[in-house]
């Protein structure tokens, strides 16, 4: 089969309009919780872009200006709301059962995200310059070190740190995002339980 | 007009009008301003790095120290191993499983030349001082037990020594040309170019990229003090306490609460125990769709019927008007 027609119409059937932007959702879409998701895609927008101008301008600037010094601040609140939002998404996620009916890999994709996030920061409180930075970066040699991941990674890099930070770790990131986001508007959100059958549909079960 | 369903599900339930690209607008603007306004007042944390200027100023005796214990390879990163140097004193092993040294040594470390006998050669050389080139000669020509005889006293007397403005007061002693070193060693720190010097060594002469020889200098005494004054250790809850009253990075908590108990915080191997067994508990939460009991866990707690408690009450509405029906009949 020609490989460019076949995805051409698994794309246009799996991520349509109406699956990627619906102007309707199921009744049961109905309550605050579902907010965790958009706001964690919020807060992460704002890391973003406070973070493009601190690597333009550089560490020297957001250490000793004081507009430089707003932008840290920026960055350094927008990163607590992300992590806010995307644990209570993670944990409401988790109550809701999220992976059921096929959304398994969703899930994962999800978890991914949290965990390269939780990496990413990591190397960005290594690249604040200040006493913070130092004492971490002295502190955190020993398990990455211990761990073995030595020969990849040297917490007293400040220039692979800071790659990672500003690079390496937000591509990874943002790609997890982004497919997180296709596969949820690909199968939408998931149903709530069944109110008599006290059988859980299987993982990956398709209805 | 045949019906088209946005989802493979959505046949199943009835829909309802929903303006996703309004409240992605409305999320957005929300965290924006609220993230404008909270860092306009509360700012963000932030305390000056530690310099070895600094420590000498404050407490020559321990820059003195610091740089003895390197010399006489007794301090702890002279000892430490891979990825160092060839040491054992640091190198973490879970039963004879230690990866940490199957890198060898890929960011050599010799603390006695590095720290030591290169950056006082480089001040002996800049300033002409000859009584230190010969110094430098007469140390590194001594056989090694008289080195280490050196080295012991001096260590010895600065257990006890003070500081006496910009040098240190020692009492009189055979250190041969140990304590002069030392004390050129504390100077040159005092005038803000041993980092300079340190962190030159770890960047091959390019531009100063790598911090390390500069920050396994400091990382002994000098910045666990101030660490420990500010509850940054890894003992009491380590970076999860940010500068003042900020929140720290709390999502490390599952990690940090490993080397508050035991077996982890009692093991030499402590770091290596614990980042394995938080990797554990990560994929652990990566594959929950598919761990037997933890996938039925939301089932059997009620907080799903508080999220979808309005789909659950209509559900139940329709269901006792469909047994009131017969009735109405």
């Amino acid at each position: 089969m020609n490989l460019t027609a076949r995805i051409r119409k698994q794309v246009s059937e799996q991520l349509s309009w109406d699956r990627l932007l619906p102007s309707e959702q199921p009744v049961y879409v109905s309550s605050l919780v579902y907010s965790f998701g958009v706001l964690t895609l919020s807060s992460l927008m704002v890391v973003i872009a406070s973070g493009i101008v601190m690597a333009a301008k550089s560490p020297v600037w957001y250490q000793t200006s004081a507009v430089g010094e707003y932008f840290r601040s920026i960055h350094f609140w927008s990163v607590q709301a992300f992590f806010f939002f995307m644990t209570m998404h993670l944990v409401v996620q988790f109550f809701m059962g999220s992976w059921r009916e096929g959304r398994a890999f969703t899930w994962v994709l999800g978890a991914l995200s949290f965990g390269v996030a939780v990496i990413t920061a990591f190397t960005g409180y290594l690249s604040r310059g200040d006493f913070f930075s130092q004492w971490n970066q002295v502190q955190s040699k020993d398990a990455f070190n211990g761990a073995g991941l030595d020969g990849f990674f040297n917490a007293l890099n400040n220039g692979q740190i800071y790659g990672l930070h500003i690079a390496v770790l937000p591509t990874i990131l943002i790609a997890l995002v982004g497919w997180h986001l296709l596969a949820v508007r690909r199968m939408g959100v998931v149903p709530p339980y069944p109110v008599e059958n006290n059988t859980d549909a299987k993982v990956g079960e398709e209805s | 007009m045949k019906r088209t369903y946005p989802y493979p599900d959505a046949k199943r339930f009835p829909m309802k009008d929903f303006d996703m690209v309004k409240e992605g607008l409305l999320g957005l603007a929300v965290v924006t301003v609220l993230v404008l306004i909270v860092a306009a007042i509360a700012g963000a944390p932030y305390r000056p790095a530690i310099t070895n200027q600094q420590v000498a100023v404050q407490n020559p005796v321990l820059i003195e120290q610091t740089a003895l214990g390197d010399l006489a390879g007794t301090g702890t990163m002279a000892t430490y191993g891979p990825p160092y140097n060839n040491g054992t004193g640091s190198t973490q092993s879970l039963a004879g499983f230690s990866p940490e040294t199957w890198w060898g040594t890929p960011y050599p470390l010799n603390t006695a030349m590095d720290d030591v006998i290169t950056p006082l050669s480089m001040l002996a050389s800049a300033s002409g001082n000859s009584q230190l080139t010969k110094a430098l000669h007469t140390y590194q020509a001594a056989p090694a037990a008289t080195q280490a005889k050196w080295n012991q006293n001096l260590s010895n007397a600065l257990n006890k020594a003070t500081a006496v403005g910009a040098t240190v007061k020692l009492p009189a002693g055979n250190y041969g040309p140990v304590a002069y070193m030392m004390n050129l060693e504390l100077q040159l720190a005092r005038s803000g170019l041993l980092s300079g010097a340190l962190t030159r060594e770890t960047n091959q002469g390019v531009y100063r990229w790598d911090v390390q020889n500069n920050l396994l200098f400091l990382q002994g005494a000098a910045l666990t003090n101030i660490a420990g004054a500010r509850n940054m250790q890894g003992g009491q809850w380590g970076i999860n306490h940010d500068e003042q009253a900020y929140p720290g990075p709390w999502w490390l908590t599952p990690y940090t609460f490993f080397y508050q108990v035991p077996p982890w915080n009692a093991s030499d191997s402590g770091d290596q125990m614990a980042a394995y067994t938080a990797g554990a508990l990560f994929m652990l939460l990566v594959i929950v769709p598919w761990v037997p009991g933890l996938n039925r866990l939301p089932r059997l707690l009620p907080l799903y019927k508080l999220i979808w408690r309005d789909w659950y009450r209509d559900e139940n509405n329709k269901k006792k008007k469909k047994k009131l029906e017969p009735n109405a009949q």
